[in-house]
């Protein structure tokens, strides 16, 4: 007997790898989206600080606005993007 | 003082000779001139109003004694119809001959009375003549015998068939030798003759003034009676033609004409003249009229339940059901008849629940058309709504049909329409022209306008009064339809989902649109893959594709194992890869269990060509390295547990490919075997077959609420570590109280007791004496 696979359909569920689950800011999982947005992933992405922590860039983006230093939310270090 | 006396003797005879009624016999030769001369001589003794009162009184003995007793004596009781007739009629032609035979005492009676001057009525009368009528009457009904009805039935029964058939006459000249009218041979026919003698006596009874005392009872129940036989031959079986105009007319023209020809003694126009006539007659017709609709009604709410199953269809049977419904009082009747039709026939485990939502949609059309103000509706769908709660598959039923297509689902149909209808809502509000106040029948604590708004589907919805549960439902459908099919038409689930959510809000199906957006995705990120230079090589054995989900916006997955062959894991990885450089800083958890796969599977001569689960094909691509696997070396290489092994492998052991050798120990069916079965003939034979598996991949409802209530198991523990022990009641208050912002916290006591006790069950908890504990560790 011989099988051959012509097509295989796999399902699969993506994650950010990140080094914890939810979003400091917003407490809603990294997976999810953040309050203002509706859909997640390329639309609501996550952006890493040089501090390492990371947050929805909608979320730290309103909350860098709002503070008169730019300062992570989590360890009081200044903010800056990592482009990693 | 003899000579006085001898005159006086003159005087009496002379009197009796002209009154012979004081001797209680009526015949006299007295003609008009002698009489001239006895009132002369009575008038002249002065006595004529005691002479007056004295015949009187004979008369009333008179007709006490022969003319009342010898018309009852032809009452006999009789089946046959046609003697009934005869003897009804002789009955009222002798009356009317004894009648007859007082009208020379009549006209005397009257001269005598004018010269009376004391303008004392005569049996409440005014003059003589309906005086003695009215005696006549009195007399009559006061010996009244128990069947005189019997009698007169027979009397119109006969006439009335007579007259019926001349009305149709023209229809059924068929080749009965029977004339239908009379029942007799068409050469003996004595229509005419019944005709003519019916006339005649009702024109007697007119004139005796005894018709309507007589015969108005029996009367009405005979024409009652064919009404209802009219009405039954008329209406069973078709609900698609509105009878009532046509039942009017009937009404009107056959059985009012018969009326007022009896009435009139023989023309079928009432004399302009007789107002007593023309009143009694309209006075009669109202009340058949209403006995009409009555009856209409009463058949027609015995059938409802059928008119309701086919209403598109019987829209006119409602429509005479409205119309009838004020006319009669019948309401309450309605509401307690259908319901019981309901209970009987919809409400038992017999039935499908596809079947009952069918049954109910039409219900609700129906009687929203029969009583727009819902009333009706709410009062006799509620045992429906809540025998649907009690339906597990209720909710899986009006989603499936909500999104399904084609004929059948009235609900698909229901929710475009619903969109296309939503802009005209506004202007109906401010009709006050056309405000109609709620029926009597109405709950006050309900909002009129509440009841009136609602929908099909929202009624449907409100069976469980959230609408929660209804887009949770339809979020599991989609997803497993979604995973299912291999190939998805994104576009007709993207129109359902906006017709859903002009519905539902937009808020609540959010999360179907991710799941539709992860689908759309998947195709695109699927068609980038492909071109990348590393993964290409691999792909030129197979193509690979991936649906990617959002995990957070998809419904929890069943949780099963299943180790994927080695060079289908190659494959995943370099797909992950692929998808890592693609997307920075994502990855992918693969779910090996989910999916489909298309394989080709040569046989010796044989090719098939099938769709598989996952799982299907790993099973069979092991078999391909070694055709021999015992139960417990597949469940090694698979880690897949033994149970679901064994049911699951029956698959292939139906397609014939793999037998069980011995308990647990399979073998693969190889060539020369494999020409024994039946379908081995030498030709290639290309089989499409498809997965026989269709349960879902999602956690059930149940599952998943046991996980939203596993929130509240951190809280437990630590509770009975500070408290020791508690009864249900103190942790279900204290949940209450430190757990709320916790997201499905609605917790009722019974579902916190189902909790701890499947906690029980696995020796996290320990019960005694009511109080929940911590095992000791």
């Amino acid at each position: 007997m011989k099988v051959t696979v012509k097509s295989w359909t796999g399902v699969a569920t993506w994650r950010w790898i990140a080094n914890d689950d939810n979003c400091g800011i917003c407490r809603m999982p990294f997976d999810s989206c953040c309050p203002d947005c509706k859909l997640p992933g390329d639309d609501c992405p996550l952006v890493w600080g040089a501090c390492s922590h990371c947050f929805h860039i909608h979320c730290i983006v309103k909350w860098l606005h709002s503070q008169p230093q730019q300062q992570c939310p989590m360890c009081r270090q200044d903010w800056k993007f990592n482009n990693k | 003082m003899a000579s006085k006396r001898e005159e006086l003797e003159i005087y009496w005879n002379k009197i009796n000779y002209a009154y012979p009624i004081l001797n209680d016999t009526l015949f006299t030769d007295c003609s008009d001139a002698e009489y001239e001369d006895i009132q002369q001589i009575i008038v002249g003794l002065g006595v004529q109003i005691k002479i007056r009162d004295l015949i009187l009184v004979h008369t009333e003995k008179y007709f006490r004694q022969h003319v009342a007793s010898s018309f009852w004596s032809k009452f006999i009781k009789t089946d046959e119809e046609v003697k009934g007739f005869q003897l009804f009629k002789s009955a009222v032609n002798d009356l009317y001959e004894a009648m007859a035979s007082f009208s020379p005492m009549i006209t005397r009676l009257t001269i005598l009375n004018n010269s009376c001057c004391d303008n004392k009525p005569i049996y409440g009368e005014r003059d003589v003549m309906s005086g003695i009528k009215q005696l006549l009457r009195a007399t009559l009904l006061s010996q009244l015998p128990l069947d005189f009805q019997v009698i007169i039935n027979h009397f119109y029964k006969v006439s009335f068939n007579v007259f019926d058939n001349a009305e149709y006459e023209n229809s059924d000249m068929g080749e009965d030798v029977m004339c239908s009218g009379c029942w007799n041979e068409y050469s003996d026919c004595n229509c005419s003759y019944i005709v003519k003698v019916f006339h005649d006596t009702n024109r007697k009874l007119v004139e005796l003034t005894l018709l309507e005392r007589l015969t108005g009872q029996v009367l009405t129940n005979f024409i009652q009676q064919r009404i209802e036989l009219h009405i039954q031959k008329l209406c069973t079986g078709t609900f698609d033609v509105s009878h009532i105009s046509f039942l009017e007319n009937w009404l009107d023209t056959t059985v009012m004409s018969w009326l007022t020809r009896i009435y009139c003694a023989g023309s079928s126009k009432p004399h302009r003249v007789d107002k007593d006539i023309q009143n009694a007659v309209s006075k009669f017709k109202q009340k058949l009229s209403y006995s009409l609709y009555h009856i209409y009604t009463k058949l027609r709410i015995d059938q409802l339940f059928n008119i309701i199953i086919v209403y598109p269809d019987s829209q006119p049977a409602v429509d005479d059901i409205k119309l009838c419904l004020d006319k009669t009082d019948l309401r309450a009747t309605l509401c307690k008849k259908l319901q019981n039709a309901l209970e009987t026939r919809l409400l038992h485990p017999g039935v499908n629940t596809p079947d009952i939502l069918t049954a109910y949609i039409s219900a609700i059309r129906a009687l929203r058309h029969l009583d727009p103000s819902g009333v009706i509706l709410e009062t006799v769908t509620k045992p429906v709504r809540n025998y649907l709660r009690n339906r597990e598959d209720t909710v899986r039923s009006v989603v499936s049909s909500l999104t399904e297509e084609g004929a059948g689902s009235e609900l698909a149909e229901e929710l475009a329409k619903f969109a296309a209808e939503t802009d005209d809502e506004l202007e109906k509000e401010e009709d006050w022209d056309n405000w109609m106040p709620d029926p009597k029948d109405a709950d006050p604590k309900v909002n009129g306008n509440d009841r009136k708004a609602n929908d099909i589907i929202s009624m449907l919805v409100n069976v469980y009064g959230s609408k929660e549960l209804f887009v949770n439902e339809y979020r599991t459908l989609l997803a497993d339809r979604l995973l299912a099919q291999s190939v998805i038409n994104t576009e007709k689930e993207i129109r359902y989902l906006e017709l859903l959510k002009l519905r539902f809000g937009e808020s609540q199906l959010h999360f179907c649109e991710v799941m539709l957006k992860d689908v759309s995705d998947s195709k695109r990120i699927n068609a980038l893959i492909q071109q990348d230079k590393n993964f290409e090589s691999l792909n030129n054995k197979f193509s690979s594709n991936a649906m990617i989900l959002s995990a957070q916006f998809w419904p929890p997955f069943k949780d099963e194992s299943l180790e994927l062959p080695d060079e289908i894991k190659q494959h995943f990885e370099a797909y992950t890869k692929s998808y890592e450089a693609l997307k920075g800083n994502r990855t992918l958890n693969w779910k090996p269990h989910l999916g489909n796969v298309n394989i080709e599977i040569e046989i010796g001569e044989k090719k098939l060509d099938l769709t598989v689960s996952p799982f299907n094909a790993t099973l069979i691509m092991h078999f391909q390295t070694k055709p021999e696997w015992s139960l417990e070396e597949l469940h090694q290489i698979m880690k897949v547990p033994l149970i679901i092994l064994r049911r699951k492998i029956t698959y292939w052991q139906s397609l014939g490919i793999i037998s069980e050798k011995s308990t647990d120990n399979y073998v693969l069916v190889e060539g020369s075997d494999g020409n024994k079965s039946s379908c081995s003939t030498n030709q290639v034979q290309e089989m499409i077959c498809e997965d026989e598996e269709s349960e879902s991949v999602m956690a059930s409802a149940h599952d998943q609420r046991e996980g939203e209530l596993q929130v509240f198991w951190s809280y437990i523990v630590g509770m009975l570590t500070n408290l020791d022990s508690l009864p249900l009641e103190r942790i279900h208050q204290m949940l209450k109280m430190f757990a709320s912002q916790a997201p499905g916290t609605e917790c009722s006591l019974q579902e916190l007791r189902q909790f701890l006790d499947t906690k029980v069950r696995t020796h996290q908890l320990v019960l005694q004496a009511g109080m929940y504990k911590l095992p000791k560790t």
